[in-house]
């Protein structure tokens, strides 16, 4: 075996080793958290957390926090959905390469980084308090207002999703349907968003499993609500808000309720990553 | 047409359903055609050829301008199709477009069934993407030639394919050519002396010949192209 041959072994081991050993360090901590979830909340796991509110608390369940999670989380994703994937559709189609579209890109991705609290406090002075003035200090904490915050944070991963996913769509499908004769806008509904589909369904996918966890915006929008609440024009509870309101609870009870609401959070997260990463294998479009 | 050197090229056929005059091509700073003359003629296959980098592709690009989706690329001149200068703005993209077919060097399915993609053929409705190579190339040529054009484009058509799905293509363009105005650019040269009328031969931009296939393929009159067909630069 030749030196060169054998030093390429040697290197070609460690940086497998290394990469396995990487993977391994985050593969434990997800499995990890996961086990600590279950382990601090497995006492709270039972049909009553989905059956009761939190009005009982520490005999009750997050029934209502979960019910509220699922409606914030829908209004919000609904609001991002349609205008993040219009937007990251111009920006990739009509705006690739020109001054106003580079800009209004490294804006978006300034709006992708920003601290989810100041969405929270944006919303609750352009939402919240012009409506409590309206009601003559009543107090408008809702679940609509909680989810345009969370809208505010998906949509420019929406944006930046649909917009790499469309631009990974290789030129020569434009350039063989243009000149077919076909106006771009034909072009774009039928063949481009049809190539990407699956890509900008995870990008959507993956802005639920972000938005899903937050917490910080909803402090100042929905608030939080003991009661059962399905108008999305009262205050709600959602899962982070419910956690984090009982875990600096003294109770040991309330704490375990928190832990069993982080493992469902978790677990929905985790699932909503396995559905992605199932769409974006199944669907894969080959153009080659 | 102030080019003296025009009156060495004969226009080979009196019916032309290209007239390009003067036709210049830059990419940014880049001068990619310099002043190309030429008539192509209708219902006959013309085929050009020449060493990478020489400027066929850019001018089989020019003249569907799908090269005009793209920034900073600029052609100046004229091409005249039926009479009408196509490169002036006001002439209508779509309608052009719908003249003029384009099949690329790979073949380009659309993410859709086949019936879909082209609107009939065997074997419809199953996905596209799962034929052959040649069988995708067939579909691309037939999905050109649903919109019932004028004029195809062949950009280097069968590159991508092996001898037989290549030999299937030739034979389908003997047969398109009694109903269109047929161009391939194409890098096989016994490929451009099997299918084609006319060739001609581009070198760094500038038109060198442009004669019958068999004049050219057996005594071209320029030294460049001797040079290129027996293969001494390529």
């Amino acid at each position: 075996m030749s030196a060169l041959y054998l030093r390429r072994r040697i290197t070609n081991a460690l940086a497998m080793t290394m990469s396995m050993l990487a993977t391994l360090v985050g593969l434990a901590f997800l499995a990890w958290i996961l086990w600590e979830t279950l382990r601090q909340g497995i006492s709270a796991l039972d049909l009553k957390l989905f059956t009761k509110i939190t009005a009982y608390g520490e005999d009750g369940g997050l029934l209502n926090s979960m019910a509220g999670s699922l409606i914030i989380n829908f209004i919000g994703i609904g609001i991002a959905t349609p205008i993040g994937v219009l937007a990251g559709t111009w920006l990739a189609e009509y705006a690739n390469r020109t001054k106003l579209g580079e800009s209004i890109r490294f804006l978006n991705d300034i709006l992708l980084s920003a601290p989810s609290i100041v969405m929270g406090l944006f919303v609750y002075t352009i939402i919240v308090l012009p409506s409590t003035a309206l009601t003559h200090g009543n107090t408008t904490f809702s679940g609509f207002a909680g989810g345009v915050a969370l809208a505010l944070i998906a949509l420019p991963v929406i944006v930046r999703t649909t917009d790499e996913m469309l631009r990974l769509v290789p030129s020569t499908l434009r350039e063989a349907a243009l000149s077919l004769g076909v106006p771009q806008w034909k072009l774009t509904l039928q063949i481009l968003i049809r190539a990407a589909r699956s890509g900008i369904i995870t990008g959507v996918l993956l802005a639920l499993a972000r938005i899903s966890g937050e917490t910080a915006p909803l402090l100042f929008t929905a608030f939080g609500n003991n009661y059962m609440a399905i108008n999305p024009m009262e205050k709600m509870s959602s899962l982070p808000q419910i956690i984090y309101q009982y875990a600096n609870d003294p109770g040991e009870a309330m704490h375990a309720l928190a832990w069993a609401g982080a493992f469902v959070i978790t677990m929905f997260v985790l699932l909503l990553s396995l559905a992605s990463r199932l769409i974006l294998s199944r669907t894969k479009v080959s153009h080659d | 047409m102030t080019d003296p050197a025009l009156a060495a090229r004969p226009l080979p056929v009196a019916s032309p359903k290209f007239t390009v005059r003067d036709l210049h091509f830059h990419y940014g700073d880049f001068h990619a055609l310099k002043g190309i003359d030429m008539d192509i003629p209708e219902k006959q296959v013309t085929a050009i050829i020449g060493p990478s980098g020489c400027g066929k592709s850019t001018l089989l690009r020019i003249f569907n301008r799908i090269y005009a989706i793209y920034p900073k690329l600029r052609a100046t001149g004229s091409i005249l199709l039926d009479g009408e200068n196509i490169l002036d703005p006001r002439y209508s993209m779509n309608r052009l477009r719908s003249k003029i077919g384009m099949v690329f060097q790979k073949p380009v399915p659309f993410p859709m069934t086949i019936f879909e993609n082209v609107a009939y053929g065997i074997r419809h409705h199953e996905s596209a993407l799962g034929l052959s190579g040649g069988q995708q190339q067939r579909l691309c040529i037939a999905r050109a030639i649903a919109l019932k054009p004028e004029v195809l484009l062949l950009d280097e058509p069968t590159s991508a394919l092996d001898p037989i799905a290549t030999g299937r293509i030739e034979q389908l363009v003997e047969e398109l050519k009694s109903e269109f105005t047929i161009v391939i650019v194409t890098h096989n040269m016994q490929q451009a002396a099997r299918v084609s009328d006319l060739t001609a031969f581009m070198y760094l931009g500038e038109l060198i010949e442009f004669d019958k296939t068999e004049k050219i393929f057996t005594k071209p009159d320029k030294k460049q192209t001797e040079d290129y067909i027996t293969g001494r630069f390529g």
